[in-house]
């Protein structure tokens, strides 16, 4: 009798390791002590980013996205949660990016000559060879480069005093980032700034000095917005089988056709840029951007999201001439807003709002209402 | 007690015995046979649908055209929800309630065999016969997969092709795993096992269960639950056709599996030893 007494305790505590188990496995994983490091100030910490080599690590990325975008039925969109993204880099210009998504896969290998980007869903690749879409950058966006300094301390130094005018920028203690020492480098809005975002915390590797994880956190709340950050981390050369990739047998292969930017398409992206008067209001973290988009340009946009997702969804039929209610679906999204500026639809985030008025007026920025109000009224 | 030890009979008598005994019941053969029917029933119908434009299917089925290793896989995955928790539940249902129901557990239990011993060949057999079963799926699916869609190696999800001993590494390694998750329902099954004379109940209160546990991992609300829920597990299986493997989901899902099995053998070893003859 004292033997079955002595294998039912057995039992039991075998149940008691088994639930244990299950709570263990369920719990994120710790992130242990921080580590002790050498002070550094948050200008020499800045500088040393920006004057890091590329080194060859190959990781895992956890993306955990709770910006709290309104859901739509049926539109695609960035949706809330978390998301794993694998990649491997050769410090040299070689990378390779895997996107797993439920059971299929999007696959992006760049080998130095040609990036290839394949879809296991839908059997393809595409086959991008270096040189046909750089080049077109680089004129849409004139002077930018000539203006950036080739100096890294002096760029340093610029870019911590000109964040340092709306910020304060902190060095945060020291953490844990996929299993390497960091330092939590901290900005915080100045008390003035009317910001929805609380701090933005980058996590730096102590070694590498490469930026291990970025979180942005509101107001209100303890769990960031969104935070993307190493799970994983190998530093050191990697396989370099992982960079070369052939298509398979079967899958389509397409290749973009890459054409320069006629006269045409330029005229028409001048006009366009010119009809929505773009502009910048506030500065800051208070930065809201500001534009007036063409009435026809919403609905075109809203017809191309619903035409794309009939095409997800295997719809074959052409969904052309099909009259659209743009402000009905932005209804849907956010909640109706009106003063003396107008009357529009308020779109909120955890990381701020756009607000759409009815005329075609568009303010976003990571701000409370109140502020987007403000600014939306000095649209031209 | 301790007079009895000396006439126990060897372990692997005891254990060959037991196989012997499940593998003489028709029903396991026509079970058997009936199970090597899923890989071609869903062979012919990808062959079917590799036909038509665009990819055959989601997920793996996309892959499958000239891919044949990957069907296998496939059938793996497409049976692990349902059908193999329900051949994991009748081995389960056949080892305790099938012998109480029959009253032969009776004997079994006055037999100068220790309880734990009895549970642990019981385990063994169901266990076995998983395996066996899976690995029925598995080699039927393959030869299926070749003859139907041909290929020397096998396509991963990511686009990578393996070769040939590869592609049956990730096939062997898809079939322990699986086999892994049908042990965690079956070791719940036997504990119910251990509780009924029913077979019936057995099946029935272990198929509502894992249906249940689908069903909980279907609303986000309750996410907090799903780390717990062995069903939840199942879908980051399919990280075994991914390359190069990536090997946190597969662990995590066999130790969850695992904790399933301790706590569902211990529930069984609770009830068997207290149980009255």
């Amino acid at each position: 009798m004292n033997r079955r007494r002595v294998t039912v305790v057995a039992a039991a505590v075998g149940v008691i390791a088994g639930a244990t188990g299950l709570g263990v496995l369920a719990m994120p994983a710790g992130a242990g002590p921080a580590p002790v490091l050498p002070d550094v100030s948050a200008e020499a910490l800045v500088e040393s980013v920006l004057n890091a080599k590329p080194a060859a690590f190959g990781g895992s990325v956890a993306v955990n996205n709770d910006l709290g975008i309104p859901v739509i039925a049926g539109v695609p969109q960035l949706s809330d949660g978390a998301s794993t993204l694998r990649m491997w880099t050769d410090g040299e210009g070689k990378l390779r990016a895997q996107l797993p998504g439920g059971d299929s896969e999007r696959t992006f290998v760049d080998d130095g000559e040609t990036a290839w980007l394949w879809d296991s869903a839908e059997q393809t690749v595409t086959k991008m060879p270096h040189g046909s879409f750089e080049e077109r950058k680089p004129e849409l966006k004139p002077g930018e480069q000539q203006a950036a300094p080739a100096d890294p301390v002096t760029l340093s130094r610029q870019v911590v005093a000109a964040v340092q005018e709306y910020s304060d920028v902190t060095v945060d203690g020291t953490a844990r980032v996929a299993n390497r020492p960091v330092y939590e480098l901290v900005l915080t809005p100045k008390p003035t700034e009317k910001t929805v975002l609380r701090e933005v915390r980058v996590a730096v590797d102590s070694e590498l000095r490469v930026p291990l994880r970025v979180a942005v956190l509101t107001n209100g709340t303890d769990a960031p917005a969104v935070q993307v950050g190493f799970s994983e981390l190998n530093v050191g050369p990697q396989d370099a089988s992982l960079f070369s990739f052939t298509p398979p047998a079967g899958a389509k292969v397409s290749e973009p056709e890459s054409h320069e930017p006629t006269a045409e398409d330029k005229a028409a992206a001048e006009k366009a840029i010119t009809e929505a008067n773009p502009q910048v209001i506030g500065e800051g973290w208070d930065t809201v951007l500001a534009a007036r988009v063409p009435q026809d340009a919403l609905t075109f946009l809203a017809e191309g999201q619903q035409g794309e997702q009939r095409g997800n969804g295997r719809w074959q039929e052409e969904g052309e001439g099909r009259e659209v209610d743009v402000q009905g679906l932005l209804r849907q999204l956010g909640k109706p807003l009106s003063g003396a500026w107008g009357s529009g639809t308020l779109i909120t985030t955890r990381v701020g709002g756009v607000l759409i008025a009815d005329d075609g007026r568009v303010a976003v920025g990571a701000v409370p209402e109140q502020v987007l109000v403000d600014a939306i009224g000095q649209v031209k | 007690m301790s007079a009895l030890v000396a006439t126990r009979a060897p372990l692997g008598r005891q254990l060959r015995s037991e196989l012997r005994w499940i593998l003489r019941r028709p029903r396991t053969v026509i079970g058997l046979a009936s199970l090597c029917l899923v890989p071609i029933l869903a062979g012919v119908g990808l062959w079917f649908a590799v036909d038509g434009d665009g990819p055959a299917g989601p997920g793996l089925a996309a892959i499958i055209a000239g891919n044949g290793l990957v069907l296998p896989v496939f059938t793996l995955f497409l049976a692990l929800p349902l059908l193999l928790p329900l051949v994991g539940a009748i081995w389960a249902a056949d080892g305790l309630a099938g012998e109480a129901q029959h009253g032969t557990l009776r004997g079994l239990m006055i037999s100068p065999v220790g309880r734990i011993r009895l549970l642990g060949i019981k385990a063994f057999g169901v266990a076995t016969m998983s395996l066996v079963a899976v690995t029925l799926i598995a080699f039927v699916g393959a030869i299926t997969g070749v003859v139907l869609f041909g290929g020397e190696g096998m396509l991963t999800l990511s686009g990578s092709t393996l070769s040939l001993g590869e592609a049956l590494g990730r096939i062997v390694l898809t079939i322990l795993l699986v086999t892994v998750q049908v042990w965690g329902v079956a070791a719940i099954a036997m504990a119910i096992s251990a509780c009924t004379e029913h077979p019936l109940v057995v099946m029935a209160a272990t198929m509502a269960g894992v249906i249940v546990f689908a069903v909980l991992g279907a609303f986000s609300a309750l996410d907090w639950l799903h780390p717990y829920l062995i069903t939840s597990a199942w879908q980051g299986l399919v990280d075994v056709m991914r390359d190069p493997l990536p090997t946190e989901e597969l662990w995590r899902s066999t130790a969850l599996a695992g904790c399933y099995i301790v706590i569902g053998m211990s529930l069984a070893a609770m009830r068997l030893v207290t149980k009255d003859n």
